[in-house]
């Protein structure tokens, strides 16, 4: 196959080529762009909570205050262990749901924020209900469990942090046993749990989590309670759960109840829904550009019968002819390609500028010339396909 | 003559239907993907509130401390709960509202009725005739109730509909968080989009299912939040049980100034009364106010998701992907017709007219892309309204949009055919007469 003859062809259809290869860098670069982000999104949504997704439910119980309740926090707690199917139960929210966000100090007078961590508060076996995975220490002793009636007024309470917080607060040196400061209190850190991540927005900063459990009893308090399931049990043990903890607190609304796979789904629910608007946008460019491709390719196949029919009186294949427009259009989509590089690179940058996006790493590019290697080539295909089967009579046909 | 291009140009793309056919698709799907998005953000940013956003306002003060790590310029958005109550004394004015929001355990006032969660909206009694409010039954509370702390309320239709049947509840009582409330009223279907009155608390949010009376509602047990409150300080849940915290802020306030000349003295009152804070000592920064008007302050906020920002981008990133395919095409049309061309030249006709003829065949081939073009924005909203984000309902093509497609699709074929007709036009007449 020789180059020379297309390229001498090309350069008499200037004006052709030269859409041909800005449609191609344009789509390149919006395509690279669009995969990026869509599997940004995707990648996101299935980054582990690090707990126990699987088997943990929530049950949203709102108190009302004013009207008669006979329950406590620790009956609850009790009443839910009691469930059949429930492993661990404790007084507290799962992550992705209403988390907050608090900042830590390394110094007593809270002048220097080192980071901004998300905080679990919850009652006794916060940890354990969660189901996290400790590396390091020992998990929350419950003689050591502050007493919830101080609640916010503590001096000091221990804590399981996750690994990367540790290594953000004490960089290099051991977390164990050391000290740090919240907004109200001081954490000793009892223990370093693998992750724990409170919210997926793909920052670094989603996994600074701390732990911290007390010792809940009498208490009349509504807010979120806590399941862990035995595997594979956990929508009937919910349910079951749910029902009970609203016979034993007929003065609480039951507002909501949800599984962990709920809650993820409601987390990357509008995400997703942009994921799909995009996947939308991509195939509609993919669709323009293969039409714009095979549009202008049958116009030069019909522009040039009389050539071709002369190529294959002269001895050319119709396999020949058939390379001859497969390469025309490998090396029209390959400038286009090297364009469209281009291209993508100052459209991330641009969207990095406006939308905070991330750079594009060079692997979407590779990606995206792939795509539209194979899409022109499937849309020169028809074309090219009539072409080679243009018959040698024609050379000897005027037109 | 145009009718004679109009009649030469369908000839023409009869001639060659797959190629006008692609073109045609390459502008319908341009169009229908640049149109859906423009729909959903011109729904977005539209005015929530037509004919009364231009006498509506936002005052804000800064009551934060002079060394605040990281702090902007911008005043807070939303005031604290001390300078709530004095703006909302602040000077003669048409009309104002403060307001917050939260949720309520309620039901109705009946035996063994469920409790369920409902959002409500604290506010005073200008909020409903300030904004527009339309009243189904009944009518809003008076400014003598928000002075004694009457317990009554107004329903939305939705709440109306499951607590009463949809029935005309006015003089009726619900139980909310265990203090019984008199209806006095029920709206009908109101939720102004963006949610200008409350951006903090979400600007596509559904609208609150009812209201109560802003110092009644303040007197409540203080255990459901306080709408979008914000803290400043080491401690974020300062106040959590405790709205007048002195650093945290979560009322919005509103006010009506009718003419220019209340805008500016409503401005120096702000000024004045932050003066008057700094003298006491409350307020630390230098006077610090803003005064916006409805539409300014949506701006300000940046209300329009950053999606569908970047959607719109990206659409019309699509449709000039579309336009550059179409202009590919119709240089390998125009040419094609070169003989043609030729003849028509060497028979008299000026370079005009053949330049004239071609941009018809554009013309035809946008007008024809367009109307396609409209059923797949159509199906593109469709599709946007069953994506599960709050902003979706609001999806809807309506005429002025529908013109815009139009009107894009042809003025997009014309400049695609522009330099492609030209460079028809070009056409040496002697070279093609003689290739014949």
């Amino acid at each position: 196959m020789q180059i020379r003859p297309i390229l001498a062809a090309l350069r008499s259809h200037k004006t052709a080529v030269t859409l041909l290869v800005l449609e191609i860098a344009l789509t390149m670069a919006i395509l690279g762009n669009l995969v990026f982000i869509v599997y940004g999104t995707l990648q996101r949504s299935r980054t582990p909570t690090g707990v126990a997704e699987g088997q943990i439910g929530l049950i949203q119980s709102i108190g009302v205050i004013g009207e008669d309740n006979p329950g406590t926090v620790g009956d609850n707690i009790a009443l839910l262990q009691r469930v059949p199917g429930v492993v661990a139960a404790t007084f507290g929210g799962p992550p992705l749901w209403y988390d907050s966000a608090s900042n830590a100090f390394l110094d007593p007078d809270r002048q220097h924020r080192v980071a901004r961590m998300y905080e679990f508060t919850g009652g006794q076996g916060l940890s354990r209900t969660l189901g996290l995975h400790l590396v390091e220490g020992h998990d929350l002793q419950p003689e050591d469990l502050p007493d919830a009636s101080q609640w916010g007024s503590v001096k000091e309470v221990p804590a399981l942090i996750t690994r990367a917080l540790a290594a953000k607060l004490f960089p290099g040196g051991r977390a164990l046993g050391q000290r740090f400061y919240d907004g109200t209190s001081a954490v000793r850190v009892q223990g370093v749990v693998d992750h724990l991540r409170a919210e997926i927005t793909g920052r670094p900063d989603d996994d600074y989590s701390v732990v911290i459990e007390y010792r809940v009893g009498a208490q009349d308090m509504g807010g979120g309670f806590m399941i862990r399931s035995e595997p594979g049990r956990l929508e009937p043990t919910l349910l079951a759960a749910a029902a009970a903890l609203q016979k034993a607190n007929p003065g609480h609304v039951q507002n909501k109840v949800y599984t962990m796979a709920e809650l993820r789904e409601r987390y990357f629910r509008s995400d997703l829904a942009t994921g799909r608007m995009l996947v939308a946008i991509l195939l509609i460019l993919l669709v323009v550009t293969a039409l714009g491709v095979s549009g202008l390719a049958s116009f030069w196949v019909q522009q040039r019968r009389r050539q071709i029919g002369m190529r294959r009186a002269l001895g050319a294949t119709r396999g020949d002819i058939l390379r001859y427009f497969q390469a025309e259009n490998f090396l029209i989509v390959t400038a286009g390609v090297v364009l469209g590089a281009v291209f993508a690179f100052a459209l991330n940058l641009f969207l990095m500028h406006r939308f905070e996006l991330a750079r594009l790493p060079t692997g979407y590019l590779a990606v995206g010339a792939l795509v539209l290697w194979a899409l022109g080539q499937l849309a020169v295909l028809g074309p090219a396909l009539r072409a080679a089967a243009v018959p040698p009579v024609v050379a000897t046909r005027s037109v | 003559m145009p009718g004679y291009y109009l009649d030469l140009a369908l000839r023409s793309l009869k001639r060659t239907p797959i190629l006008a056919g692609l073109m045609m698709l390459a502008i319908a799907l341009g169009i229908g993907a640049s149109i859906t998005m423009l729909t959903v953000l011109h729904n977005l940013s539209g005015n929530p509130l037509p004919g009364r956003s231009d006498v509506l306002f936002h005052p804000q003060v800064d009551p934060r401390p002079a060394d605040l790590p990281g702090a902007s310029d911008e005043p807070p958005d939303d005031l604290t709960y001390i300078d709530a109550v004095n703006l909302y004394k602040l000077g003669a004015v048409p009309r104002r509202a403060v307001m917050s929001s939260n949720w309520l355990p309620t039901r109705r006032d009946a035996p063994g009725t469920a409790l369920a969660m409902e959002t409500d909206r604290a506010t005073t009694a200008d909020f409903f005739a300030m904004f527009g409010v339309p009243f189904v039954y009944g009518s809003a509370w008076s400014a003598q109730d928000d002075a004694s702390h009457a317990q009554v309320v107004v329903l939305s239709q939705v709440l109306n509909q499951k607590l009463f049947g949809g029935a005309d509840s006015v003089g009726k009582t619900v139980v909310i968080a265990t203090k019984i409330f008199r209806v006095v009223g029920v709206i009908g279907d109101w939720n102004p989009q963006p949610r200008f009155y409350d951006v903090d608390g979400g600007a596509f949010n559904d609208a609150d299912q009812m209201y109560l009376p802003f110092f009644t509602w303040l007197d409540l047990p203080q255990d459901y939040g306080y709408g979008p409150m914000n803290c400043w300080g080491n401690d974020p849940n300062a106040g959590e049980h405790d709205p007048k915290a002195p650093q945290c802020t979560w009322a919005q306030f509103w006010v009506e100034l009718d003419t220019p000349a209340q805008v500016e003295s409503y401005r120096q009152a702000l000024v004045h009364y932050s003066g008057q804070q700094r003298q006491m000592g409350r307020f630390q920064r230098a006077p610090n106010v803003r005064l916006r008007g409805l539409l300014d302050w949506l701006d300000a906020k940046h209300v329009i998701p950053v999606t569908v920002r970047m959607q719109t981008w990206i659409a019309f990133g699509v449709f000039l992907i579309c336009m550059v395919n179409t202009v590919g095409l119709m240089v390998a049309k125009f040419l094609r017709k070169s003989g043609e061309i030729g003849v028509r030249r060497a028979l008299g006709a000026a370079r005009r007219d053949v330049f004239a003829q071609c941009l018809i065949e554009a013309g035809v081939i946008g007008v024809a892309g367009g109307l396609f073009g409209l059923p797949l924005a159509w199906l593109g909203l469709w599709m946007v309204r069953q994506q599960p984000v709050s902003f979706a309902a609001s999806a809807h093509l309506d005429l002025a949009m529908l013109g815009a497609a139009l009107a894009l699709a042809v003025v997009a074929a014309l400049g695609a055919g522009a330099w492609p007709a030209w460079r028809a036009s070009r056409v040496a007449p002697a070279l093609q007469v003689k290739s014949l």
